[in-house]
């Protein structure tokens, strides 16, 4: 075989080489064909054009190709002065300057990635761990497609006033956008929509904007009504080298001191609580610390006053004699005076609805009730958005924190609370405490329906799920019944035992809430619990691979009941309510034909699990096997077919 | 025949024709109670109502039915009305067989229990 070419292409080519060597680096960076190519080409019409090779595999001499910082390497320094621990993340390019900095300047170390194989997932995680933590775990996406997919459960976090610190990536200049796939995820103005549901965004223009905004976006997130906050991140402010390190500062963090309410509104509170016969106190999103509960407990207390807790948070022991939340109509009906506090929905909570051909609603309280309300709900609401439900008549509005203006309240019933009166605010304690236990006893003989029947009905796996956990250090971080069994079984006693709901009641918020929820109660060691529903774990399967990476202990416990039984149940009443197919509402409602396997689904995802668990009997012994599971520090899961409430 | 035995005969008889009826009578029950179930899956009572009648929650608390006190009256009544959020079903979707059969089925379910017999419900 000859050594020597007789390729014109190979003769073209080393003819080029020889000219680019000598014209130098600015020739290399051009396109431009060769004049020998040239040459090649007109003597032969009929030759094909050849790529430029040099140009193509040699780096042009005056494009850097290696950088030693980044503008994302500074952004990582104004999170870490944050203090934020994770971020949830689905990975994308526009984001790419600020994830490698992440890794590798940062160490992935406050904040540590987490991998989640969908954005919903990854905000509903950043909820739940909030409302555990008592801060905001961030979460990055990309700016279109990746907001669109987080904007639902954005709207969850925004409903629950839970803190999520959101970045997305941005390609703002449209030059610097290669074509394709950057065009189509880059966006003007890409918060627009979400903006009805972020309390505030911003899309800085340079490093030191950034670090004013990053610090500003934590700070309006953690102020009550605390709520999601969002950054745009340019691409090329992530990217590009930092010019001048020197010069930028990042703004020193003071969280605002939530407001308590006006000291005269409070006594005036006070005098009408104190005065009354039947005071109730109706709360919700209230508990945001861990001494929440605590306060509440000692104000009602002071007061020996009916609670009736909505579960937003963890806010009332659940075996406190004044607890009275089964026995909401009953105490409003006999209230003469109300405290809301932290209320979302005030009307839905104190009035009854009917869903009916003519929807009507009527009081469920007397006439000439006095209804307070303390809470930061009025300092803050959007327009689009009906989150902030009906309007109720009240008598007298506090603008203040519950939980930092209880103290005060608590105070004063103290002082004004004399002798006589104190008599009486103690036999009405004794007989809420008899109304409390009674409602009890209903619960447990409630509870005994259905007790061996398969499908297992909803109390007894609540009952056999108790037993597990009773003796361990237990949060219930999720929970898909609608019906409270948990609340009326057990004992709720511990501020972190109970983490709220959705918020926007958006589903496909359990199963990542509770995973992020578990993720903060791991480094307390306790055990957390998820009864976790089907219908939202076919939204977001996805959850349990990122549970099993991160190696978050937590047992979801599937309700599999096999259906969206909520809206069955709505189905059922219009097709009773036109007087026609009455046998047909599971159609486009059930989640059967075929039934899925939620335990082979989650053996799929790396998950430990057992199920479909049918007979009651063998529920316990799984149940067990799973929580020792858990206490390994792995996620866990046990599919019960269940009845549907 | 002597007097006696006559009426041994008689009593006899008669105690086989008794057995009958009562066996008829618990057949008949039977077949209403299974009818019952039937109807009760099959229209949705137990979407809201549970499967063991042990009640559950829609927009408010659903109350529990099994072993249900309610008079006939009544409960045909709250069946054809349809209380609160509860939905109404006429006659031309279900029967007053289908009713009585519901009833009966409601009936034979185990009530509430004494929850002390429950070690899972005392903790």
């Amino acid at each position: 075989m000859s050594t020597k070419s007789s390729d014109p292409r190979v003769a073209s080519r080393r003819h080029f080489l020889k000219s680019a060597t000598l014209t130098g680096a600015a020739a290399l960076a051009s396109p431009v064909v060769p004049v020998a190519q040239q040459s090649q080409e007109k003597a032969s019409a009929r030759s094909v054009p050849q790529p430029n090779l040099a140009a193509e595999t040699q780096p042009p001499a005056a494009d850097p190709v290696n950088q030693t910082s980044s503008g994302g390497d500074f952004m990582v320094d104004v999170l870490k002065t944050l203090d934020i621990d994770y971020i949830a993340i689905n990975c994308a390019s526009s984001f790419r300057g600020i994830h490698e900095a992440i890794i590798n300047y940062g160490q992935n170390v406050k904040p540590e990635i987490l991998t989640c194989p969908h954005e919903e997932i990854a905000v509903s995680m950043a909820q739940g761990y909030a409302k555990i933590e008592g801060r905001p775990m961030a979460m990055m996406c990309h700016g279109v497609v990746g907001l669109q997919h987080a904007s639902m459960a954005l709207y969850n976090a925004w409903c629950d006033r839970v803190p999520v610190y959101v970045m997305i990536g941005n390609i703002v200049e449209a030059d610097k956008r290669a074509p394709g796939a950057e065009w189509v995820h880059s966006a003007i103005d890409p918060a627009a929509l979400v903006r009805d549901f972020v309390k505030w965004d911003d899309q800085p223009a340079s490093l030191q904007h950034f670090a004013e905004s990053a610090v500003r976006a934590y700070k309006i997130a953690m102020t009550p009504p605390m709520a999601p906050v969002l950054l745009s991140l340019d691409a090329e402010l992530q990217e590009n080298p930092i010019p001048d390190r020197g010069r930028l500062r990042i703004p020193r963090l003071t969280t605002v001191t939530p407001p308590a309410g006006d000291p005269v509104a409070i006594a005036e509170a006070v005098k009408l609580l104190v005065a009354a016969e039947n005071p109730v106190v109706v709360v919700d999103r209230y508990a945001r610390t861990s001494a929440g509960m605590a306060r509440l407990v000692e104000f009602a207390e002071a007061l020996q006053c009916a609670v009736v807790d909505q579960a937003g948070r963890m806010n009332f022991p659940s075996r406190h004699p004044l607890n009275q939340t089964f026995r909401r109509a009953a105490v409003v009906g006999q209230a003469d005076v109300i405290l809301a506090i932290e209320m979302n929905d005030l009307w839905g909570t104190i009035n009854s609805f009917a869903d009916r051909i003519v929807r009507s609603s009527r009081p469920i309280f007397k006439p000439g009730t006095k209804i307070v309300t303390l809470g930061t709900r009025d300092l803050y609401l959007k327009a689009n958005y009906q989150d902030f439900g009906r309007f109720q008549d009240v008598d007298l509005a506090i603008a203040g924190d519950g939980e930092a203006s209880l103290p005060a309240l608590t105070d004063q019933v103290k002082r004004l609370a004399d002798a006589s009166r104190r008599s009486a605010l103690e036999t009405r304690g004794k007989r809420l405490a008899d109304l409390h236990q009674a409602t009890r006893e209903q619960a447990r003989a409630e509870a005994t329906l259905g007790w061996d029947s398969s499908p297992i009905t909803t109390a007894r796996l609540c009952a056999e799920l108790w037993a597990q956990i009773k003796d361990e250090d237990w949060s219930l971080v999720g929970n898909g019944i609608r019906i409270l069994w948990p609340q009326r079984l057990w004992k709720f006693d511990k501020p972190y035992q109970w983490n709220g709901g959705a918020g926007g009641a958006g589903i496909g918020y359990n199963a990542p809430a509770s995973a992020g929820a578990a993720l903060a109660n791991k480094r307390h060691g306790r055990i957390s619990i998820a009864i976790q529903g089907d219908g939202d774990l076919m939204f977001v399967p996805g959850t349990l691979w990122t549970a099993a990476h991160h190696r978050i202990p937590i047992l979801y416990v599937v309700h599999n009941n096999r259906a969206y039984h909520q809206e069955y149940m709505y189905l059922q009443a219009m097709a009773a309510r036109h007087g026609r197919g009455i046998t047909n509402a599971h159609i486009g409602t059930t989640l059967t034909d075929p039934n899925v396997d939620y335990a082979a689904v989650s053996k799929g995802f790396g998950v430990y699990a057992e199920g479909p668990i049918t007979d009651p009997k063998d529920l316990g012994p799984a149940l067990k096997r799973a929580v020792a599971v858990v206490k390994r520090g792995e996620p866990a899961l046990v599919d019960v077919v269940t009845d549907p409430r | 025949m002597t007097s006696f035995n006559r009426s041994l005969v008689l009593g006899l008889v008669l105690l086989v024709l008794g057995a009958d009826e009562v066996a008829w009578s618990q057949s008949a029950q039977a077949d209403d109670t299974a009818s019952g179930k039937r109807v009760y899956i099959s229209v949705g009572c137990f979407t809201c109502h549970g499967r063991s009648g042990q009640g559950g929650s829609f927009n408010y608390p659903v109350p529990a039915l099994a072993r249900t006190a309610l008079p006939v009256e009544a409960f045909n009544a709250i069946v054809r009305t349809g209380p609160n959020d509860m939905p109404a079903y006429p006659a031309s979707v279900l029967s007053d067989k289908d009713l009585a059969d519901i009833r009966a089925f409601l009936r034979s379910l185990p009530g509430r229990r004494p929850a002390e017999d429950f070690p899972l419900l005392n903790q």
